[in-house]
C-alpha cells in the first residue's frame, strides 16, 4: 500500500560516479516499488477515463518514466502517487485529442463490463447484483467527464484536495462534482 | 463531506452530534455509503478483471530505467569528437540528412515499384490493439466488419509500411483484429494487406474472423484468447480452428 503523505526524495548527487549510480538504483528500486503498487490502480483509472488498455499500459510507463527524468534532475516530488495519477491525467488527454485528430472523431470505447458471476451469490441476488451494475453503468456513462473523474479518483482513495490539484479544480468544484454523482450513484443503488 | 472524511474536526463533531438525533440524516449516510460500496463492488468487478499480469510491464520499465541510466546514454556523436567537433560534426550530418534525399531522388535509376506481397503483418508496426469490450458486448448487436479507414489514417500505415509508389489498388489497409472482434481504430491494429495473393488472401482472413465471432458468441472460446490468436499469427490460427492447412474452399 503506497503511503499518501508525503515522501521525499533525496538529490541526486553529481559527484562522484559511484556516488551517481548508488543514487540511480535507489531511485530505480523506489521507482519500481511505486509501479507495483500503483499500476493496478492508475490502470483502473485509465481505463474508466476511458483509455485503449494498450494506451493505459503507453501512459503509464511514460509517466514513470518521466518521474525518473525530475528524480534524476534533483527535483523533489512531495507526493509521488499524487505526481503520477496528475501525470498519466494529463497524458491521457493529449492521447484522446491525438486520437480524435487522426480518426476524425471519438469512437465509443464501449463498456468495460463483463457479465461477472459471483459464486457467492445465489441466482437472485445475482440477477440483482447485475441489474444494479447495468444501472449504475448507464449514470457513470451519462455523468460529464470531469465527474467522473473525479469519481474514480475518489475511489482510488485521493482526498478532494489532491483531486482538485491533479484536475486543476477548486475544492469546492470537487466537493459538488462528487456530491452530485454520488447522488446520481445513491439514487441508480436504490432502485 | 461529512461521510468522505473531509471536514475538518470541529465539523465532525457538529455533524455527529446532529446525526445521533436525526434518524432521517442517518438512514441518508447509510443510503449513501451503501451506494459507495455499491459504486466500489461495480469498479472493482469492471476493472479489475481486465488488469493484465504486471511482470511484462514491470520488465519493460526496468529495461527502460537501465538505458536511461547507462553511463554516457547522451549523444554519441558529441562524445566522440568532442564538444567542438562534435557540433560540427553534428550539423553536417544533418545538413547530408536533409539534403541528401533530395540528390539521391535525382541522381539514382528510376526503377518501377514493384508490389511486395504481404500475407501477415509487421508485428513490429502491427502487435494488434483492442478497446475495452466484454463478449456480451461483441455479441450483443452486429457490428460492421470492415469499418471505414480514414484516408489520412490509411496514408500513415502505408509510411509505415514503405509503400509509397505501388499501384494504389495493390493494397488495402485492413485491421489486424477485425472490430467484430473489439479491435481498436488504432494504428497499431492496422496494415497494408496485398490484394495480389493468391492463398492467404483477404477473403480467407474474413472466414477466420467470422468463425472466431461465431465461436465466442456460442461461448466456446474466450474473447481475449480470439484476439490473442489473430493478431498472433492469423494465417496459423486458420488452419487450428478450421483444422487445415490450405485455405478451405467452403469456409463456412
Amino acid at each position: 500500500m503506497i503511503d499518501s503523505s508525503p515522501d521525499s526524495y533525496p538529490m541526486v548527487n553529481s559527484g562522484s560516479q559511484e556516488s551517481t549510480c548508488s543514487a540511480h538504483s535507489a531511485i530505480e528500486r523506489e521507482l519500481i516499488q511505486l509501479f507495483d503498487g500503483l499500476r493496478a490502480p492508475l490502470l483502473r483509472y485509465l481505463y474508466g477515463f476511458p483509455l485503449a488498455p494498450h494506451d493505459a499500459e503507453d501512459v503509464i510507463q511514460e509517466s514513470f518514466l518521466s518521474l525518473f527524468q525530475h528524480l534524476h534532475r534533483g527535483t523533489r516530488v512531495a507526493s509521488p502517487r499524487n505526481w503520477l495519477f496528475r501525470a498519466v491525467h494529463n497524458s491521457a488527454l493529449k492521447r484522446r485529442l491525438r486520437a480524435r485528430r487522426d480518426m476524425e472523431g471519438a469512437a465509443s470505447l464501449g463498456s468495460a463490463e463483463n457479465s461477472l458471476v459471483d459464486s457467492a451469490l445465489n441466482p437472485e441476488d445475482q440477477l440483482a447484483f447485475n441489474r444494479t451494475r447495468e444501472r449504475l453503468r448507464a449514470v457513470v456513462r451519462a455523468l460529464p467527464e470531469q465527474h467522473r473523474w473525479c469519481l474514480y479518483l475518489r475511489a482510488e482513495g485521493l482526498r478532494y484536495r489532491e483531486i482538485g490539484e491533479i484536475l486543476n479544480m477548486s475544492l469546492g468544484a470537487v466537493c459538488n462534482c462528487l456530491q452530485r454523482s454520488l447522488a446520481l450513484v445513491t439514487r441508480a443503488a436504490e432502485r | 463531506m461529512a461521510i468522505d472524511g473531509e471536514l475538518p474536526a470541529r465539523e465532525v463533531e457538529r455533524a455527529e452530534s446532529h446525526l445521533a438525533t436525526c434518524w432521517a440524516c442517518r438512514a441518508r449516510k447509510q443510503e449513501v455509503e451503501a451506494a459507495i460500496a455499491e459504486f466500489m463492488r461495480f469498479q472493482r468487478s469492471s476493472f479489475q478483471d481486465r488488469i493484465p499480469s504486471p511482470d511484462g510491464p514491470r520488465a519493460l520499465l526496468k529495461a527502460q530505467l537501465h538505458e536511461l541510466m547507462a553511463p554516457g546514454s547522451g549523444p554519441r556523436l558529441l562524445r566522440f569528437f568532442g564538444p567542438r567537433l562534435g557540433w560540427v560534426a553534428l550539423l553536417a550530418s544533418l545538413l547530408v540528412a536533409a539534403v541528401g534525399p533530395f540528390i539521391w531522388h535525382e541522381l539514382a535509376p528510376k526503377y518501377p515499384a514493384e508490389s511486395a506481397v504481404v500475407t501477415v503483418p509487421n508485428p513490429a508496426f502491427t502487435p494488434g490493439a483492442t478497446v475495452l469490450l466484454s463478449q456480451p458486448d461483441v455479441c450483443s448487436e452486429p457490428m460492421a466488419k470492415n469499418k471505414t479507414v480514414p484516408s489520412a489514417l490509411q496514408q500513415r500505415v502505408f509510411e509505415e509500411y514503405g509503400i509509397r509508389t505501388a499501384e494504389p489498388d495493390a493494397y488495402e489497409v485492413d485491421y489486424l483484429i477485425t472490430p467484430a472482434l473489439g479491435g481498436a481504430d488504432d494504428i497499431r491494429n492496422l496494415w497494408t494487406e496485398s490484394n495480389r495473393v493468391a492463398l492467404w488472401n483477404a477473403q480467407v482472413k474474413d472466414a477466420l474472423e467470422d468463425r472466431l465471432r461465431n465461436m465466442v458468441c456460442a461461448g466456446q472460446l474466450d474473447l481475449h484468447v480470439a484476439q490473442r490468436e489473430i493478431a498472433g499469427n492469423w494465417i496459423e490460427a486458420y488452419k487450428k480452428y478450421f483444422h487445415t492447412d490450405r485455405p478451405l474452399t467452403d469456409v463456412r
